[in-house]
């Protein structure tokens, strides 16, 4: 007792003192423990080596799975129905509660299916099925809610139809839990058919079973009902080929295939006969030795190819079909940014439905093959580059992945059902480079609207009511007025009353703002019910009658414009290497102010909530810049610069420059040339055009009588 | 107390062990569970541990595929383009169509048609030439009365029978190979990439021209109406109204009720039109495009118009008539954006391929010659925005780029450089100055005199830094839009010999060009108007407010406008220009305005020019020009187009400082301003 108190006292001394015999002990008892220790560790990775070896695990998770048993005289689906279109056999009610109009997907969970006897219907799910399946399970389509679903999605793996039983496989499906005719079920199949005469749709019975299919030919593919989708290439994932730039290659005209009909086999050779090293026919290697994959590798004659790496050597590659339409070789050749020849009669494309294959492929009639060469021929090298760009761009988007594939089968089905907010023809078929640089003008028809329709003027204003009112008198004069609104922006003031107004021929109204805001003037108004808006401040008096008529005259020749009288310039600074604000009066400009500005109302939406960023905040809160932020709003959307109207220089004085003698308001510019900078950061780019030209009137210092002239009193700078 | 020691220490043993089983015997566990799914993962679909070891779907080891079966026979409901149409014969010619003329009675409209194909530049009057043959079906041929037979049928390969009116032959089969166009054709049966959807034109439909569309502004009116229902009857009843806010805020109140019961036999003036599905509305369709209505078409039966190559996502809303509640609540909060767009696109369209019957037969004779061209065919863009494929020939480029029109779509600039074209007529002197002020301007790239003159070539030209390229020869005034193959920019200065310009105002122009460059800059304007008393049109040179021509004496223009100039105007016209060549500057005039939709644009001309030179527009066709029935041309021009595309400007483009009290010093063009 007392030696253990002592022994305890000493603490860590302890073992090296011990008796032998417990030394023994402690060294069972810690290898015991080392043991154990072992012995989890290396059950930790047992398991795992077992299942790499084979099938073994695949075989046990079948064998955890729930057992479907199908009775030999359980139902069979009709077969597909070819009259099927969406409005005769998809359930769209399904899809009625579905929000943000986006369909949902229901993936049934996955089951064995047996026969009678036991025996397996299918070998287990593919690689590329359950990629499939799970890309969908992570994509906003997917709903685990059977009830609330549009589109069901079976786990039943048909893509090749090389290892199914049909007729079982159809007893599968028809017992689904809301098969209902096979309504709204999509199913995925990309090897159809099978010998000797490989239909070009899955043979499995399917009755009103929407199919995605590769490989559809005109006569089984149900033109808005089924998705021709693309054959996935599984060397996609396995060979990363760089993107070449395009251009004509060391061959111009490559057949890859192996598996070609000897007669076009035949064909192809003649031409390499005729045209010589242009062209390379390739063929399946005969005397590789042991060990390399024969799918890797193409032969001519005795010479040995990397493939798919031979692709990227040519401008263009044929795509033939073989017993099936739909090849995985497409996949290859697109990747190589190859333009693919496609002969194939009656081939539908993969996504058709949505992509332009006008614009990264040539499609030749079979019959035609001995013309190949000469119809290549004919096509101009600007023209096959950007084939080659667009081929790259359609594998990128839509044939890389079996991800890719699936969500663009859905977005399809998608814009079927919600056709108001389906992807545009631009948004599918131009590469990001090209959606960047374009712009779409939101008012593109070349229209120049009635005189008779006039203009809405909106004056903002605070509290200078006297110089308010002169601005009413002035602008009331203009004949193509044809409403006042008066923004009155003062929440601690009301507005003087009805009858101390000026009396004017159009309707005048006040509207009165919650807060005082720059913004409010660019506020799309109820009462605006005119195209054209005049925004004028409540202190520009300047402007004759004539300005302002011919300013509303020019807004009709380019109602997509900002049309205003003085106009500013932005500059490059290379010393600040930043964007600077100028008012000098140059040869340029760029923008126009709107202080007294007209242009079209739907700028009046886009500004409140559609601009960029935090733009809008930014100008309340400095109170400054609104009009650049327009000026940068409508460049931006439209890509057409401002027109400046006649000499008008200044409005008023903060700005004059130095040739008034006044001093420069230095804060003032350098502000503006803040916002400048901050504006082309959050638009990404410098929208602003600058031109060196201005409006005037036709006849404006002409040398004829002025009582002529349409708009004599133009005023000067 | 040895006893104590050894109970702790089998405590902690047993401790370990216990720690070491669960730490050990869970992974197992899980290991052996884990391949089921997870009953309550939150993905619906489980991630497999070992996913990468299943198999893919495609088996290299799977015996190579079968040898493909040959062709099947073509027959009726299989024919495809590249099966039943044998292209290679247009190979030599491209396409030229001959038209079997049909005995027996002929309505109006298939005259029209007759007319409209017979002015087509690939009609052809011989068989032999011709790769594709016509048949016109006659709209009044009794029912059944539908079996072509003509000669040469052949099967009817290399045929395109046309009926205007639905199915008075059921059977598509019945017409062997032949293509059919057909309006508004049943979409079970319709072979997409071989048919052609042709719209159901009403019997009034104008030869040639055609009305306008209806939209005379971009936005719907706050005030309009929302919706325009097809009933019964061909009357449209408007339902629903613009609550003003609701395009901009989404604050819509449902009117779904129809309100009023307004008798409108014409045209809707409603934002969309709710076109049912039934092939026997089909014809509002039209009726709902030109009026700028956005076509809702609930569950079509039928295939909509030109469909091979129009986009109608962009101008038309194809609905499911069974989701009406969700469709008109996704119409009422549709984006101001969408509907600007589709509003605008059914104008577009409308008058680019539908509002005359000729638009319509010359786009369908169009969508074969682009199945011919194949690679080379009009790109989408092209077909669907303006001007139109019809206006922009495939055959100057098939880059968007080289055509005024795309730069903005294409995100592209026009060059820098422009060519200058200098007609040198009978009676004109060498214009020696004329090129030494041309080749100064910095933008200059190249000098082309079309020496026309009996006088001889000058002894020597003027020292210019830029290639000059003289070409002799007697020419009609036509030639002088060739588009010859020398011009190397997409820029031409159009000059005639007696032009007087400075190098300033060049400049400037050129400048200017290039913010508009689908429209014709130009120094000297001309204006036309209406004249009550004689009913007809008239057109002055006098100096006025507005203007809608200018002369081609000194005007920019892109290069296109050559070729569309020499390849798609009929040859008619080209020929009244040569028998009086005052009127080719009204043509262009013509020619560009129809286009664009949009008039010239007028810069400033030096004062000084018009004392000096003839080229002042006192009169027109005076001066160096014969007199000629000019007057009259204006209105052959307009009865040959159909309508008049002039439009009118009041407005002139300045340099920014121009004649301002400011100092000479800060003025760019600064000699623009000389007295």
């Amino acid at each position: 007792m007392c030696a253990a108190v002592k022994h305890s006292t000493r603490g860590p001394a302890l073992i090296p003192r011990m008796k032998t015999k417990h030394r023994i002990y402690y060294v069972a008892l810690f290898s015991v423990v080392l043991l154990g220790l072992l012995a989890t560790g290396v059950f930790q990775f047992w398991p795992h080596s077992i299942e790499a070896s084979g099938d073994w695990a695949v075989e046990k998770r079948s064998a955890a799975l729930p057992v479907v048993r199908l009775p030999s005289d359980s139902p069979v689906p009709e077969r597909g129905d070819l009259s099927c279109r969406m409005h005769t056999c998809f359930d769209v009610y399904r899809c009625g509660f579905n929000p943000k109009n986006k369909i949902k997907v229901y993936i049934y969970s996955l089951k064995k299916y047996v026969d009678e006897l036991g025996a397996p219907v299918s070998d287990t799910i593919s690689r590329e099925y359950n990629e499939l399946l799970s890309a969908i399970a992570d994509s906003d389509y997917y709903t685990d809610d059977i009830s609330r679903a549009c589109l069901f999605v079976p786990s039943i793996d048909l893509l090749s139809q090389h290892a199914l039983r049909i007729r079982e496989t159809a007893q599968a499906l028809a017992q689904l839990s809301r098969w209902d005719r096979g309504t709204n079920h999509l199913l995925f199949n990309m090897l159809p058919g099978g010998p000797p005469d490989y239909n070009t749709a899955l043979d499995v019975p399917r009755d009103r079973a929407l199919l995605a299919g590769g490989g559809f030919s005109t006569w089984t593919y149900r033109q808005g009902y089924d998705v021709s989708i693309p054959v996935y290439s599984p060397l996609s994932a396995e060979v990363a080929l760089p993107e070449k730039t395009p251009g004509l290659r060391r061959y111009f005209l490559l057949s890859s295939q192996m598996a070609i009909h000897p007669e076009y086999r035949e064909e192809l050779e003649a031409l390499q006969a005729k045209h010589g090293e242009a062209l390379l026919i390739l063929d399946k290697c005969t005397n590789l030795s042991e060990g390399i994959l024969s799918v890797r590798k193409r032969c001519h004659k005795h010479q040995v190819f990397d493939y798919p790496q031979v692709l990227q050597e040519a401008t263009f590659c044929v795509v033939l079909r073989g017993a099936r339409l739909g090849q995985a070789a497409l996949s290859d050749v697109l990747q190589a940014g190859c333009v693919p020849v496609i002969i194939a009669d009656a081939y539908i494309l993969p996504f058709s439905e949505v992509l332009d294959w006008k614009r990264a492929s040539v499609v030749v009639p079979e019959e035609k093959i001995a013309d190949v060469y000469s119809i290549l021929q004919s096509i101009p090298r600007r023209q096959i580059e950007e084939m080659q760009r667009q081929a790259r761009w359609f594998w990128e988007a839509y044939f890389r992945s079996i991800k890719a594939i699936a969500l663009a089968t859905l977005q399809i089905i998608n814009d079927r059902i919600y056709p108001y907010a389906a992807i545009s023809y631009e948004e599918w078929n131009d590469p990001p480079a090209v959606q960047w640089s374009s712009v779409s003008n939101p008012l593109f028809l070349p229209l120049i609207p009635p005189q008779s329709q006039g203009f809405t003027a909106i004056v903002l204003t605070y509290d200078r009511v006297e110089s308010l009112f002169r601005v009413i008198t002035e602008v009331s004069k203009v004949p193509s007025l044809s409403k006042l609104l008066v923004v009155w922006n003062n929440q601690n003031k009301n507005p003087p009353e009805d009858s101390l107004w000026p009396k004017i021929r159009v309707p005048l109204k006040v509207v009165r703002t919650a807060e005082n805001k720059l913004s409010n003037r660019f506020y799309p108004y109820d009462e605006i019910e005119t195209e054209a808006v005049l925004a004028i401040d409540d202190d520009i008096i300047m402007l004759t009658s004539d300005e302002l008529q011919f300013g509303y005259e020019v807004w009709r020749e380019f109602p997509d414009r900002l049309v205003g009288y003085p106009g500013r310039l932005h500059l490059w600074d290379h010393e600040m290497n930043k964007w600077k604000y100028e008012s000098e009066w140059t040869n340029e400009v760029s923008m126009v102010l709107t202080g007294a500005a007209f242009y079209h109302k739907y700028f009046n939406y886009l500004y409140t909530y559609k601009m960029p960023g935090d733009i809008k905040n930014w100008v309340d809160a400095h109170m400054n810049c609104e009009d650049i932020a327009m000026n940068f709003l409508v460049a931006n959307v439209t890509g057409k610069a401002v027109i400046k109207v006649t000499p008008r220089k200044k409005f008023k004085c903060p700005e004059c420059t130095a040739i008034d003698g006044l001093s420069l308001d230095q804060t003032h510019m350098v502000e503006r040339s803040e916002c400048i900078n901050k504006f082309a950061s959050v638009f990404g780019t410098m929208p602003l055009k600058v031109v060196e030209h201005r409006a005037d009137p036709v006849l404006y210092k002409d040398d004829f009588p002025e009582k002529l002239k349409s708009f004599p009193n133009i005023g000067s700078l | 107390m040895q006893f104590w020691t050894r109970k702790s220490l089998w405590l902690a043993l047993s401790a370990s062990w216990l720690l070491l089983t669960l730490l050990g015997v869970f992974p197992l566990l899980r290991l052996a569970v884990s391949p089921r799914p997870q009953p309550a993962a939150p993905q619906g679909w489980p991630c497999w541990l070992d996913a990468a070891l299943l198999r893919s779907f495609s088996q290299p080891e799977e015996p190579l595929e079968d040898a493909p079966q040959p062709p099947q026979a073509p027959h009726g409901a299989s024919c495809s383009w590249g099966i039943c149409f044998d292209a290679s014969r247009c190979r030599g010619t491209g396409l030229k169509v001959f038209v079997h003329t049909a005995a027996g009675p002929t309505s109006e409209m298939h005259r029209r048609i007759l007319a409209s194909l017979e002015g087509s530049h690939y009609h052809t009057r011989s068989l032999g030439e011709a790769c594709l043959l016509l048949l016109l079906l006659s709209p009044d041929a009794p029912a059944g009365r539908c079996d072509p037979d003509p000669h040469h049928w052949d099967g009817g390969r290399n045929h395109l029978v046309i009926r205007l009116h639905p199915d008075p032959c059921p059977q598509a089969s019945q017409l062997g190979q032949a293509m059919v166009a057909e309006a508004n054709p049943r979409a079970d049966t319709f072979r997409p990439g071989f048919d052609v959807a042709l719209p159901l034109l009403p019997k009034a439909h104008p030869f040639r021209g055609g009305a306008p569309g209806q939209l005379r502004q971009h936005s719907p009116h706050p005030r309009a109406a929302l919706l325009a229902l097809a009933e019964e009857g061909g009357r449209w009843r408007m339902a629903g109204t613009h609550s003003s806010t609701c395009p901009w805020d989404g604050r819509c109140e449902q009117h779904l009720g129809p309100e009023q019961n307004s008798p409108e036999d014409k045209l809707p003036n409603a934002t969309f039109c709710l076109i049912p599905g039934h092939r026997t509305e089909a014809s509002r369709f039209l009726q709902a495009l030109q009026a700028g209505c956005i076509p809702v078409l609930l569950s079509p039966r039928w295939q909509l118009p030109f469909s091979e190559v129009i986009d109608w996502t962009k101008a038309a809303i194809v609905a499911d008539e069974r989701l009406l509640l969700q469709v008109l609540a996704a119409l009422q909060e549709m984006a101001p954006a969408r509907v600007l767009a589709l509003r605008q696109q059914t104008q577009f369209l409308w008058d680019a391929y539908f509002s005359s019957v000729e638009k319509v037969i010359h786009t369908m004779l169009e969508i074969i010659q682009d199945r011919i061209l194949g690679a080379s065919a009009h790109p989408s863009l092209l077909w669907n925005s303006p001007p139109g494929a019809l206006l922009a020939l495939s055959t100057f480029s098939r880059n968007p780029q080289a055509f005024p029109f795309y730069h903005l779509q294409q995100g592209s600039r026009p060059e820098d450089r422009f060519s200058a074209l200098i007609w040198v007529g009978a009676s004109s002197q060498p214009p020696l100055k004329l090129i030494e002020a041309v080749a100064s301007s910095q933008h200059c790239a190249q000098i082309l005199v079309l020496w026309n003159s009996e006088k001889p070539l000058p002894f020597r030209w003027p020292e210019t830094t830029v290639p000059m390229t003289v070409m002799e020869g007697h020419r009609k005034v036509s030639d002088r839009f060739f588009p010859y193959s020398t011009i190397s920019t997409d820029a031409i200065l159009s000059l005639d010999a007696h032009s007087s310009l400075s190098t300033s105002e060049v400049d400037f122009a050129f400048v200017v060009w290039q913010s508009f460059p689908e429209r014709m800059v130009g120094f000297l304007t001309w204006n036309h108007f209406w004249v009550e008393a004689e009913g007809g049109w008239g057109y002055t040179a006098e100096m006025a407010n507005e203007f809608s021509m200018v002369l081609t004496a000194a005007a920019f223009y892109h290069r296109y406008y050559h070729t569309l100039f020499t390849h798609s105007l009929p040859t008619a016209m080209r020929t009244l220009v040569d028998e009086a060549p005052a009127c080719v500057d009204v043509l262009m005039n013509f020619l560009v305005a129809a286009v664009t939709k949009l008039p010239p644009i007028k810069v400033p001309y030096g004062k000084q020019h018009q004392e000096t030179a003839p080229l002042a527009p006192t009169v027109p066709g005076s001066g160096s020009r014969p007199q000629a029935p000019h007057q009259d041309c204006i209105n052959q021009m307009a009865a040959e187009f159909g309508h008049m595309p002039l439009v009118s400007s009041r407005l002139r483009l300045d340099p920014v400082l121009f004649k301002d009290p400011v100092s000479v010093q800060r003025k760019k063009y600064r000699s623009l301003e000389k007295p």
